[in-house]
């Protein structure tokens, strides 16, 4: 692999990804400065997306914005110079052997998913983020790589405890490294974590069909690029592969299946322009008609009415096909904090798994099913495994969009995310006549949203005993889960956190 | 140990087994030593200076765990966490005793990484040498036998168990379950798993840990005090500065003073009480030899 600028380009912007991914953590400073929204933040299709969805713009979304611009200046330069994932995928592909392209994949399937994708934003589910490849990639990494990876440090640490003994000593500023700065502080598990790999991994069985099979077939942000790069002032001289050579054909890496170029496809990787043996290649500024979609050329699949109006059809039914939650699933709905709205979320989340990997408590987890399969990926608490740290505005601070919206931490801590409720037929004073009160003292609202009562009464033995009976404050919760979290009995917890419909 | 010495050592021992257990120190009564100041660091010395100095405590070469309350993550001001000042002494002074190593942890009940930095300890403590300030790694805990009243078995932190002195600096809190949080009550911070369970039987449970694990000094740190809505706190309102360190051999003795700072009696705390009648310690501020010291 010859080392031009595209390829430089592309590993310091991998090594960049990688870096800010591992950053996105509490490091014992309240304010995030940058963190990997910032790829999500420079994103295209999360933009237009957003806009489809929620009808309106967000200023955090600006960095998207000149995105859009830089590629109708120079076509779809993101995928060959900048797209961890893209750069993933150039790493191995060459190790996987080929077959003959998808022929399902060459027609227009990428343009029916991109558009019924906005057509369903349009509708208000925006499902985008299931597709995009950034969101693909840290879903990946979040829920199943990076535990991995705290896993094989830790246990392999301990292993080496067992074979070594003290002498692991000698590697220990090694380890103390890597435990402070690049592995997870806590060990979690996530759901979907066996799902979320999958679709990772199936990117790179496509890999078995052609080169860059996802990014020039499937990818919905590759397609809105392209699309956007056909009014590019620049473009790929000679637009066709030469009678006398065809190398191009094995050099490039997504745009000739054809012998016409596939202008869509063109990432502007420039390895035909380093590789070509008579050095025919250039990208010259087009000044004749600048702008000008370049879409007459035959073969090249067109936007035409009858995609555009399928698209939008397909759009409205899914967005409605999905429509069905179970009202008790709802109950245990937990949002992150400040988010009032489920349909405002719905509309914003991206799914990124952003908030997910930043939360200090490990308290988010990816949904399943609790908000159908619409809310697939999106964000919930759950409790049992992690509570919201009530002096921690970390989520709000990581997501890209405002979904999560970033807030001062006096308004976080009053967002309300749902109530306890004391189930008094397990909570031990009520049931067995046991102090405990363990909910109390975790509760972190300063005047206390669990109270108790002190009641005289007699135990199950006969004894005299004063109880402390504890009682929720529901103007005062806030819904963060400790006491649901820290609940001494052992499986189900006597309070538990319920969403509240905000009025 | 030169031999001479070993014999020496061998014969009083023997010797002084003979003689009632009174005669020696059980019924001497506790030293409690109380200073008050601005300076925490001066009154922390001179409260420890009290009792002896830390070399009373502290042999060189010795392994010290200094285990603060670092359970909240609030900031000093909130009494929620001992004073990092307090705590920063206490390790000084054990270094300067000739301590190998001291370890300063604690299980925290937030983050543990915000307790850490919020609490101002990880802060204070940052750069000495021979400290370690490290968050409690689960797979450090040791499955415990206690054959308590209540507590069989339970896991306990390894560092705890394997301290030459342990040093329990808890600081004088409200709680809703057992009145005030002091010295008996911060071991919970050696505890793991689910130790909320010992909330139903707390008197018991916390004379059964401290049993096995005892402290052979406490200082209780009472700079300021929370004395409603605790141990959490939150509010500065329910904070009282009362500029004390408080410093005993005897956990029962130090902790039934500390509560009189409170306004309270040492038998309105069950678990004060509970460990009185255990045989923990001295729980009769009477019968204490109260050393004061003010500046």
């Amino acid at each position: 692999m010859k080392l031009t600028l595209p390829r430089i380009s592309q590993f310091l912007f991998l090594a960049l990804f990688l870096f800010l991914f591992i950053i996105t953590d509490y490091r014992g400073k309240d304010e995030i400065t940058v963190a990997v929204n910032s790829f999500f933040r420079a994103n295209p299709l999360v933009l237009v997306s957003y806009v489809f969805a929620v009808k309106g713009f967000t200023l955090l979304l600006l960095p998207a914005l000149l995105m859009t611009i830089f590629t109708v200046v120079l076509g779809r330069f993101f995928c060959g110079w900048i797209c961890p994932l893209g750069t993933l995928i150039d790493l191995v592909t060459r190790r996987i052997p080929k077959s003959a392209p998808i022929r399902f994949l060459k027609g227009s399937f990428k343009y029916y998913l991109l558009f019924t994708l906005l057509a369903m934003g349009l509708f208000s589910v925006n499902l985008s983020g299931i597709f995009d490849p950034i969101a693909i990639l840290i879903r990946a990494l979040t829920f199943f790589f990076y535990p991995l990876l705290g896993y094989v440090g830790r246990a392999g640490w301990s292993g080496l405890y067992q074979i070594a003994g003290e002498g692991r000593d000698h590697v220990g500023f090694l380890y103390y490294f890597l435990r402070d700065y690049v592995l997870p502080f806590r060990e979690t598990f996530y759901p979907l974590a066996f799902f979320s790999l999958a679709v990772f991994l199936f990117i790179f069985i496509l890999e078995r069909f052609e080169r860059r099979n996802w990014c020039r077939n499937v990818c919905p942000l590759g397609t809105l690029l392209g699309l956007l790069g056909r009014f590019s002032l620049f473009r790929r001289v000679p637009g066709r592969i030469c009678k006398d050579c065809g190398d191009c054909r094995s050099h490039c890496p997504t745009a000739f299946d054809e012998e016409i170029l596939q202008a869509d496809n063109c990432i502007r990787c420039m390895q035909c322009r380093t590789r070509c043996r008579f050095n025919r290649v250039t990208f010259p500024l087009r000044w004749k008609k600048p702008f000008l979609p370049v879409t007459k050329e035959p073969r090249q699949p067109v936007m035409s009415k009858r995609m555009f109006l399928g698209s939008v059809v397909s759009g409205f039914f899914l967005s409605r096909a999905f429509s069905f939650r179970h009202p008790e699933k709802d109950n245990r709905l937990l949002r992150p904090p400040g988010v009032k709205n489920e349909t405002d979320f719905l509309k914003k989340c991206v799914r990124c798994g952003e908030c997910m990997k930043v939360c200090l408590r490990s308290a988010l987890y990816p949904d399943l099913a609790r908000a159908g399969v619409t809310g697939m990926f999106m964000p919930v608490i759950i409790p049992r495994l992690g509570y919201c740290e009530y002096n921690c505005t970390l989520c709000g601070q990581v997501c890209p969009t405002g979904a999560i919206p970033r807030l001062p931490l006096e308004e976080k801590q009053k967002s309300i995310i749902g109530t306890a409720v004391i189930d008094k037929n397990i909570c031990l004073p009520y049931a067995k006549k046991l102090n405990c009160i363990v909910c109390e003292e975790h509760c972190p609202i300063s005047s206390k949203a669990i109270r108790f009562e002190t009641v005289e009464d007699i135990d199950h033995q006969g004894r005299k005993v004063s109880l402390k009976q504890p009682y929720i404050v529901d103007d005062l919760c806030n819904g963060c889960g400790i006491c649901e979290n820290k609940c001494p009995l052992e499986g189900r917890s006597a309070v538990e956190v319920f969403a509240r419909k905000k009025g | 140990m030169k031999r001479r010495d070993f014999l020496k050592l061998g014969l009083t021992s023997l010797v002084a087994s003979q003689f009632p257990r009174t005669l020696f120190g059980q019924t001497a009564p506790p030293a409690v030593a109380v200073s008050e100041g601005t300076d925490y660091a001066a009154v922390t010395r001179k409260t420890i200076g009290a009792l002896g100095g830390m070399k009373a405590f502290v042999k060189p070469g010795s392994t010290v765990v200094v285990k603060p309350n670092i359970g909240w993550d609030r900031k000093p001001e909130y009494a929620a966490n001992t004073h990092p000042l307090v705590v920063k002494t206490i390790v000084e002074e054990c270094l300067a005793s000739g301590a190998k190593k001291v370890k300063v942890f604690d299980n925290t009940c937030n983050d543990a990484r915000r307790c850490y930095e919020n609490s101002g300890i990880q802060g204070a403590l940052r750069g000495m040498k021979n400290v370690d300030v490290r968050f409690v790694e689960n797979d450090r805990f040791r499955k415990t036998a206690l054959n308590g009243r209540f507590l069989k078995e339970w896991p306990l932190y390894d560092d705890a168990l394997n301290a030459d002195v342990f040093i329990n600096v808890p600081i004088a809190k409200h709680h809703g379950l057992t009145g005030l949080t002091l010295g008996l009550k911060n071991m919970m911070g050696i505890m793991g798993d689910n130790r909320g369970y010992i909330h139903r039987s707390i008197e018991d449970a916390l004379c059964d840990i401290n049993s096995l694990v005892r402290s052979h000094l406490v200082i209780i740190d009472a700079t300021r005090i929370l004395t409603d809505h605790g141990p959490q706190g939150g509010n500065l309102k329910d904070v009282k500065v009362l500029n004390k360190v408080i410093a005993s051999r005897d956990i029962v003795a130090a902790d039934a003073y500390a509560t009189t700072l409170f306004g309270m009696k040492p038998q309105d705390i069950s678990t004060t009480v509970a460990a009185y009648k255990r045989g923990l310690g001295e729980m009769d501020v009477k019968k204490m030899k109260v050393l004061s010291f003010r500046f």
